[in-house]
């Protein structure tokens, strides 16, 4: 692209990283081609040349669409820890009375991949 | 390249442990059970959440409300995410959400069984936290290494957010076990009415040849009967040393077949209400659903209309 002072200008594309197929494709940064191509080779040198990857997308940035940083738009009208696993943590106290223990997702992943 | 050793390239891929993406070629087998499984998680998990919020009003204080209302906003979300993956493997066939959701009330996906048993007590409530979603995140917890790649990252998140059902759970059954002699009376009843359902839960016993293709497939990579039995490695001690009796005198875990002996739940009964929907509350929860979705249409096209702001 041209301005209108003669000057070439490029596009700004956001890069999202997928590191493997167990993750979800992660924003890592932005930079300018000329063409989405472009941009894609780019990506792959601008953020990828010791990290792996298995996948890449490129984003031209007027097609993403943001929250101001200043706005109520985050708010937490309240206390949220009903909400979270650190809200129950006398759990682990009670079934002390019961000579037990509480159950969690590291445990049952790890009795799940036992054989 | 023809379509056998295309075949033959994606068994590869599956046998070597690789994941699947949507944009990659698959057997239609595969897209086929992929969304016969996802369709019914996803649902599984909108319907699933009606037995709770049935309690949201009659919770019984503002934090077990919070709590509760909490859990079944996470229920919800897990339906959307499952149906997002189940719509981009549906849309070459040229089925979208509306089609996802009006098969529930059409009766054409099923969901499990316990999500069409009643909640009739609180401890009702506090027993589908703890059991029926201790049940549902083993089954989750081993769909994590599924073949499918875009089911995997979103059980990922799905089971993130089930560790705190698991204390959500735990924490209603810790406060009844050590409450009045009524309230342990009403846990134990309710134990009773739902051990039947969880030991359904998981499928019959023998591997349907269904069942064997998605393992062909490492779409699942446990049996029905693997499962069932992790379930009881974990939560037949936690049950009991809280004073409850499992209402199955036969239970026990066998030492030298290293496996969990039960009395076999009624397959039949439980058959005939997942195929049916004739269940104690499936026709009033489909119902429900179907209002729910028939009554927000005006609102979905509306929102399709520009308007002159
Ligand atoms: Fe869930
Ligand atoms: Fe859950």
């Amino acid at each position: 692209m041209m301005s209108a002072d003669g000057k070439v200008e490029y596009g700004v594309y956001e890069v999202f990283v997928q590191k493997s197929h167990a993750d979800h494709h992660v924003h890592v940064g932005s930079l300018m081609a000329p063409s989405p191509d472009l941009a894609m080779q780019l990506a792959r040198e601008n953020f990828l040349r010791r990290d792996s990857a298995v996948n890449l997308w490129i984003v031209p940035r007027e097609y993403i669409y943001t929250t101001p940083y200043s706005s109520d738009f985050f708010a937490r009208e309240m206390d949220r820890k009903y909400r979270e696993v650190g809200g129950y943590t006398e759990n682990g106290r009670l079934w002390r009375l019961f000579k037990e223990k509480t159950l969690t997702m590291e445990e049952i992943v790890s009795h799940i991949e036992e054989t | 390249m023809t379509e056998q050793e295309r075949l033959e390239l994606f068994m590869e891929r599956i046998r070597r442990g690789e994941k699947i993406e949507a944009t990659d070629w698959m057997p239609d087998e595969y897209r086929q059970l992929l969304i016969k499984l996802i369709h019914m998680h996803a649902v599984s998990e909108i319907m699933g959440a009606y037995p709770e919020k049935e309690w949201v009003p009659k919770a019984p204080s503002l934090r077990r409300k919070l709590a509760i209302m909490a859990k079944v906003q996470d229920e919800m979300g897990h339906g959307q995410l499952l149906l997002r993956v189940v719509e981009d493997l549906a849309k070459p066939l040229g089925k979208n959400r509306e089609d996802l959701i009006e098969d529930i009330y059409h009766h054409r996906v099923k969901f499990h069984n316990v999500f069409h048993m009643e909640a009739r007590t609180w401890a009702d409530a506090g027993v589908i936290g703890w059991l029926v979603d201790g049940a549902a995140i083993i089954n989750q917890a081993s769909l994590l290494s599924t073949s499918y790649g875009p089911y995997a990252r979103v059980l990922k998140r799905i089971c993130a957010e089930e560790s705190f059902h698991m204390q959500h759970g735990e924490n209603i059954i810790l406060a009844l076990a050590m409450g009045t002699p009524e309230q342990k009376r009403m846990l134990q009843e309710s134990l009773d009415y739902w051990w039947e359902s969880l030991l359904f839960f998981f499928g019959p016993p023998e591997v349907t040849p269904a069942a064997e293709r998605m393992l062909y497939y490492r779409i699942r990579t446990l049996t029905n009967e693997e499962l069932r039995q992790k379930f009881l490695d974990k939560y037949v001690p936690r049950i009991l040393s809280i004073g409850l009796t499992i209402p199955d005198p036969q239970l026990h875990y066998d030492k030298e077949l290293k496996r969990w002996i039960y009395t076999m739940p009624d397959w039949e009964k439980f058959g005939e209400i997942v195929k049916k929907n004739n269940g104690p509350k499936s026709r009033e929860r489909i119902e429900l659903r179907r209002q729910a979705h028939e009554g927000g249409r005006w609102v979905r096209e509306a929102m399709l209309t520009k308007t002159a702001v």
